[in-house]
This record gives structure tokens, C-alpha cells and sequence, in this order.
């Protein structure tokens, strides 16, 4: 039987403490500070956010429309990446691979639609570093729930904002599964798969710096030199 | 009396066809009337139905429809992780902070790219923090040592496998199980021989302007027996060639050399943290 009090806080939730220590800092306190280590972590992220339609406020747009795409296949880089990192090496339970499994492959298809649609204008996927998530059973089930109900925060909250009705069409059918699948983790989890009538919504701005507190992104190591060679030969 | 009776029934049944014929009439009459008084409030019900079908827009259509379904991951598919050292760390035997140190592992190459080690294995260690077990880049080649998963960063997965066979000089890239590359390829002299064993790719190096090392060189985790006091380690690299015609041959310092148009081709396949087995 579930019941009301097993729906978890954020801090039963935050596998790191990143993401508890980034929602105080979007309320207030340490908000320099904080969108400071954002800028260092989520660089991909702030650099899609950069353009002058976000920050100057504008309202719906087709250039808004892009940058939020753009958002939209990194973040889904970073969830396709986290479950297939939590398959291959993390040794988890039938039960845990098995909604693992299903949810993982749903985002490696919203990657490769999302990409698709961007064509030439879609930004390479950053590099993930985990931190030991996805090595850990319990610690990776934690970050699934947050990471989907975070999902499911963003989308609505980027509904408003979009400017071309085919675009929250596509996005509308995204939201409803992201939903399903954070309702599929809680319940496995034995939490109650909806807590709320109301679903809170989150901007990007919000998003990418709770992105960015759990240092998951990556710049990618430069494996690759110009130096001459001193191989043996 | 009795003719009197019979005229009063008579009257009485008369009486009585009149009255139900009256009533019958005025209730059709009334029917009638009721049926047209409520007849142009049906009208506009239909009106309103055909209107709000006209303000109720169709569906949009999504901007993006996935034409194929999702394929989970299936497990079968050979795939090897390596990661990044993030900082410096010391390798041990065994996944406790009291083991033997088995080597160090830097942060940079001699080529100056960031370190990365091929990851075998994990364990709790006697701490309680997760240990990976790594393969390292020392002498003797094939050393494996534990570092504390803290030290590494993000894992990269590669399904990339290159198998060089030195009997036969011959240098075969597999994705799966799947060969995608083969080419002929010079391997060391007897004197300077490649060493055997189970490697990774550490870094790629390009751009510079050796034609002994051709086009592009990798770097490996293989150290050369022979030449240990070689500037940067004596590593050995897969690399291209400026002597072509010695391939296929024993002609190198233990260097794997393939001809230039083999080595860019195999640059564009074989990503970073491939595994390399040498037999």
C-alpha cells in the first residue's frame, strides 16, 4: 500500500547534495556564487542560453523556439547517457534494468528526432562524468526520479514560451512520457507515482543551473595533440 | 319505458363518440402545436453544433513524429570504458588505501593530452569507496592496479576492439563483432619486438610534420622492453609510414606502422580508449 508519506524531499532525492544546495540557490543566498559554478559546469548549457531572446525576455520566437530545441537534445544527451552508463556497468537488479532499459531507450529516440529535426544546427553531445551514479543501484534510481521529474518540469515549463504550435504539439507528446516515466521510477522506488494535482514548472534558466550544481557535464578531455610524436617508431 | 332506455343509450353512445372525437382532435391539434413551438428551438441546437465544430481546430501536427520505435539496449554488443585521470593518484593491488602502490598515474601524456586509463573493474573497498581497477601504462605491460573511482572522471564506452596479429602483420578493427577495418602492417624487429599483450589507445596525434610517423599516430598503453630510457617512456605508437614498401615486415622498434592511406582511413574509425590486443 502506498501511501502519502513516502513521497520523498528533494533531499531523499539528491543523490550529491547538488541538486538541494541549487534550489536554495535559485531562492536566494548563495545565487552569485552559485550561477558562477553554473558557468564553469553547464558551459554548454549557458552558451544556449545566451542569445538575446532569453535574456532581454522577449517573447515567443522562432530563434527562442531553436534555443529551446537545442536545450532540449542536451538535456536529453545527459538522460540517454545516464541510463545507458547505469546498463552497461552498473550491474543492477532485473527490475532496475528492466525500467532502465525501456525509459533509456526512449531518450536515446528523443536524442536522435531531436537531432534530426536540428539537422546542422544541433550541438554535439558534451561529456558526462556521473560521479559514481551510475555505478551505484540506489544512487542511480534516486537520480532517475529527480532527473525525470525535473524533465517533466521543464517541458511545461517551456509550453508558454513556444512559438510554433507544431513544436509544442511534438514537445506535448514528450512531456506526457517523461511524466510516465518519473511516475514508473517513484512507483518502483515504492513512492507515490504522483504526489501533486499540479505539476510545478521550471525555466531553463532554472533548469540549467540544477543542471549544473550536480557537475555532470563535462568538457570533453583532449585525448588528441599536434605535438610531434615520441613513440618508439 | 323500455324504448325510452334504448333512446337514452343511443343518445348517451352518440354523446360520448362526439366528446372522444372532440378530445382526440384538440389533443392532435395541441401535439401540433407543441411539436411547433419546440421545432425552432431544435434548429438552432443544430446551428450551435455546426458552429462549434467550425471554432474547434483540428489537431496540430507535431513538428517531429519518431518514424522507427526505440531499440533497447541489447547487451550483446562488446563495449570497453575508459576514463580520465582526473587528477593524479597512486594504483594499488588491492582496493584499500594501505595496498601496495603498484604505479602512479599522471594527469597528462608525454604528448601532452589528457591521461585516460582503460577501467576493467570496480569494487567497494575496505574505506567503503568505490575502487576501479585500471590498466596501466607501465612496465611491465599488462599491470593492473586499483585507483579510487574519485581520482577518474567521466567513463567514455567505446565498442571498438583493434587486433594486431604480428605472426601474420596483419591489423583487423572490429565495432561489435563486426570486422570494419583490415590492413597490412609492419610490426618490431627481433631485436626491438612489440610486445604481447592486452592495451588501449591513450591519445591521437596529428597535424605535425614527421614524415617518419606519417599522417596521423596513436599512442598506445604498450611500452617497448627494449628502448625503457626512450625520450617520453617508450611507448609504442600505431602510425603511419615514410618507407611504405617495408610493409608488411619485422622493421620497426616495436611501433606498429601501417602504410599512410591505411592510418587516416583507420583514424576515422577507431576513437580513443579503444582496447588492443597484441598476439
Amino acid at each position: 500500500m502506498i501511501s502519502e508519506p513516502t513521497i520523498p524531499s528533494l533531499e531523499q532525492l539528491d543523490a550529491t547534495g547538488a541538486l538541494r544546495e541549487s534550489f536554495a540557490a535559485v531562492d536566494g543566498g548563495s545565487r552569485r556564487d552559485f550561477l558562477w559554478k553554473g558557468t564553469l559546469a553547464g558551459a554548454g548549457f549557458l552558451a544556449a542560453l545566451s542569445t538575446p531572446a532569453w535574456a532581454k525576455g522577449k517573447g515567443p520566437s522562432k530563434s527562442l523556439d531553436l534555443l529551446i530545441l537545442r536545450f532540449g537534445l542536451t538535456f536529453e544527451h545527459l538522460q540517454a547517457q545516464f541510463y545507458e552508463e547505469g546498463l552497461r556497468i552498473g550491474g543492477f537488479s532485473e527490475e532496475t534494468k528492466r525500467w532502465a532499459r525501456v525509459i533509456g531507450a526512449h531518450e536515446r529516440a528523443h536524442v536522435q528526432i531531436i537531432r534530426h529535426v536540428l539537422g546542422p544546427k544541433a550541438i554535439p553531445s558534451p561529456f558526462f562524468d556521473y560521479h559514481g551514479v551510475t555505478e551505484h543501484e540506489g544512487a542511480f534510481t534516486k537520480t532517475a526520479v529527480a532527473m525525470e521529474d525535473l524533465t517533466t518540469a521543464l517541458l511545461i515549463g517551456l509550453m508558454p514560451v513556444l512559438d510554433s504550435p507544431s513544436l509544442a504539439a511534438a514537445l506535448f507528446s514528450l512531456l506526457t512520457v517523461e511524466a510516465r516515466h518519473a511516475a514508473w521510477v517513484r512507483h518502483d522506488r515504492g513512492l507515490l507515482p504522483v504526489g501533486k494535482p499540479f505539476d510545478d514548472p521550471k525555466t531553463i534558466p532554472e533548469v540549467n543551473r540544477l543542471v549544473a550544481s550536480t557537475h555532470f557535464m563535462k568538457s570533453t578531455p583532449k585525448t588528441w595533440s599536434k605535438n610531434a610524436p615520441r613513440f618508439t617508431g | 319505458m323500455i324504448r325510452s332506455r334504448a333512446a337514452t343509450h343511443t343518445a348517451l353512445a352518440a354523446t360520448g363518440i362526439v366528446v372522444a372525437v372532440a378530445v382526440i382532435t384538440f389533443g392532435v391539434t395541441a401535439l401540433a402545436g407543441v411539436l411547433r413551438r419546440h421545432q425552432p428551438e431544435i434548429a438552432p441546437k443544430r446551428k450551435v453544433v455546426k458552429q462549434s465544430r467550425i471554432s474547434v481546430p483540428s489537431p496540430v501536427h507535431p513538428a517531429f513524429v519518431p518514424r522507427n520505435h526505440p531499440h533497447p539496449l541489447s547487451g550483446k554488443t562488446p563495449m570497453s570504458r575508459w576514463a580520465l585521470v582526473r587528477t593524479a593518484a597512486v594504483a594499488r593491488a588491492q582496493p584499500n588505501p594501505s595496498a601496495a602502490i603498484v604505479a602512479r598515474l599522471a594527469t597528462r601524456t608525454p604528448e601532452g593530452t589528457a591521461n585516460i586509463t582503460s577501467v576493467v573493474g570496480a569494487r567497494q573497498g575496505s574505506d567503503g569507496r568505490l575502487w576501479v581497477r585500471v590498466a596501466l601504462p607501465v612496465l611491465p605491460n599488462g599491470t593492473r592496479g586499483w585507483v579510487p573511482r574519485a581520482a577518474l572522471g567521466g567513463y567514455g564506452l567505446v565498442t571498438t576492439r583493434l587486433v594486431v596479429v604480428l605472426g601474420s602483420f596483419k591489423a583487423v578493427l572490429f565495432r561489435g563483432h563486426r570486422a570494419i577495418f583490415k590492413a597490412p602492417v609492419g610490426v618490431g624487429k627481433a631485436s626491438s619486438p612489440t610486445p604481447k599483450g592486452r592495451f588501449y589507445i591513450r591519445d591521437k596525434v596529428l597535424g605535425f610534420s614527421n614524415p617518419f610517423y606519417g599522417p596521423v599516430a596513436f599512442g598506445t598503453s604498450a611500452r617497448s622492453d627494449s628502448f625503457t630510457d626512450w625520450p617520453g617512456g617508450g611507448f609504442i605508437g600505431i602510425h603511419g609510414t615514410n618507407e611504405p614498401g617495408l610493409i608488411p615486415g619485422r622493421i620497426s622498434h616495436g611501433c606498429i606502422r601501417m602504410k599512410n592511406r591505411d592510418i587516416s582511413e583507420l583514424a576515422k574509425l577507431m576513437p580513443v580508449g579503444t582496447p588492443v590486443v597484441i598476439r
